[in-house]
């Protein structure tokens, strides 16, 4: 069968692209959550300054289309500012800056979303606004943001397909040059989609088993 | 007696509305205060301020030596030695009920482990609950809950006890055995200032009970004076719609 010969010829290039797919999707994700949770901050400081610069950050992620950040960062950063970047961290970057945005409100949403009882009963306590963060409100927050967060990373992981613009050998580019070779374009986009459909099912299942391991008492 | 607590003209406003105006009292170590008055007249608010929960606007508050306007003091340090119980309890959910009572005095390096653990262990028994300490808020009545609540509070060995309506949200099944509690810590000699709706535990065990209406403290005396005998027309007013 056809199918199949295509499917075992390529399999050595699919995994490998499937495994850059997953390295540029968890390492934005990563940077993502630490840019998230710096945003964050600044959104929730009592410096108008911070705030500006956080809803600027947002405003711009959130109103541009993906590629157009992709071109800007990749091509139009290194000409205005002359430098040379490689194109594994040019990629993770746009993801990063991209995921970043979206992950600032996520996490500002779950913080917001714990009762304002709670800072107050630590506070009353004597904690100070850090340890009443880091001990009470933030592990709340993270139980209510988990799956936003799972749902970032399948959004993310699907992202990273328009980075084959700039060809970066990821499922998609993988794909894109495999039909140019072979014209089989109905088998090998319909493989490839296949791919993406079995990693984003795989992590929606694990986000339900955290969700259910993380209901305190109920 | 020392003055454990000296509210001295004290304002808040919550934007243009006043919701305190020029408060003024002292509270004895060892004395049980009771903030009585009708909903919006600024009780909570007052209680509030007492150890920071709320920015005041004007006047000074000193507790425990410790005046809680100026800027340089350790706010933290302070409120470690005020123990505070709300109307929604606001225990935490992800804890269990030992760890919400160990918390704090963990967190604040007060206490190694095992004597957080002890000292838990003994506030649990203090309020009759030693056999939840491994179940989480969620699996408690409010009753419980609020219990509780005084007993995380109590593991910091306040010495001053303020209570936020502790049993208005609560069931009235369940209104005697929080009050049963905080008649105990009565007994042992605790400061507490309490806000509450409950006449019979202010005319028992309540020292004096202050009587606010509109951000001021209308009328304040003994129970007998406030309850039996009130001077003023609101304070007879809110008496007769209470009693």
């Amino acid at each position: 069968m056809k199918f199949f010969d295509l499917l075992v010829k390529h399999f050595s290039t699919f995994t490998s692209a499937m495994l850059v797919t997953i390295e540029v999707t968890i390492m934005s994700l990563i940077l993502a959550t630490i840019l998230g949770v710096v945003f964050c901050m600044f959104k929730l400081s009592k410096s108008r300054i911070l705030q500006t610069l956080a809803n600027f950050y947002i405003s711009i992620i959130r109103g541009t289309p993906l590629i157009v950040q992709i071109f800007f960062i990749y091509f139009g950063l290194p000409m205005a500012l002359g430098f040379r970047w490689s194109l594994m961290t040019a990629c993770v970057v746009i993801m990063s800056l991209n995921a970043g945005a979206y992950m600032t409100e996520l996490i500002r949403g779950g913080i917001e979303a714990i009762d304002k009882g709670q800072m107050e009963a630590a506070r009353s306590l004597g904690l100070s606004y850090a340890q009443a963060m880091r001990k009470i409100v933030l592990p709340q927050a993270f139980r209510t943001m988990l799956p936003s967060i799972i749902n970032q990373f399948i959004v993310t992981l699907k992202d990273t397909s328009l980075l084959s613009i700039i060809s970066l050998r990821e499922l998609t580019q993988n794909t894109k040059i495999i039909v140019a070779n072979n014209m089989e374009a109905f088998i090998m986009y319909g493989t490839v989609g296949l791919y993406y459909w079995l990693i984003v099912s795989i992590l929606s299942e694990i986000a339900k088993m955290i969700e259910r391991r993380t209901t305190y008492g109920k | 007696m020392a003055s454990k607590i000296i509210v001295k003209n004290l304002n808040k406003s919550f934007g243009k509305l006043e919701v305190l105006k020029d408060v003024s009292t002292e509270i004895e170590e060892g004395e049980v205060v009771v903030v009585v008055g009708p909903s919006g007249s600024g009780k909570s608010t007052f209680l509030r301020c007492l150890n920071s929960l709320e920015e005041i606007n004007g006047g000074t508050i000193i507790v425990d030596g410790y005046n809680l306007t100026d800027k340089k003091i350790d706010i933290n340090k302070v409120r470690r030695n005020i123990g505070m119980v709300f109307q929604h309890f606001n225990l935490f959910p992800h804890k269990t009920v030992k760890q919400n009572v160990m918390l704090a005095p963990l967190t604040l390096k007060i206490m190694d482990k095992t004597e957080a653990s002890k000292k838990a262990d003994e506030m649990l028994r203090q309020v009759g609950l030693s056999d939840k300490a491994n179940v989480y808020p969620a699996q408690l009545s409010g009753g419980q809950k609020q219990r509780v609540a005084i007993a995380r509070s109590l593991a910091m060995n306040p010495d001053v006890m303020l209570f936020d309506e502790p049993t208005s949200a609560l069931d009235p099944e369940m209104v005697g055995e929080v009050l049963n509690v905080m008649k105990d810590l009565v007994r042992m000699g605790m400061t507490m200032v309490v806000v509450t709706h409950e006449m019979g535990f202010a005319r028992e065990v309540g020292d004096r009970i202050l009587f606010m209406d509109g951000g001021y403290i209308v009328e304040e005396g003994t129970p007998d004076q406030i309850l039996n005998h009130p001077r003023e027309p609101r304070t007879i007013d809110f008496l007769s719609k209470v009693l």
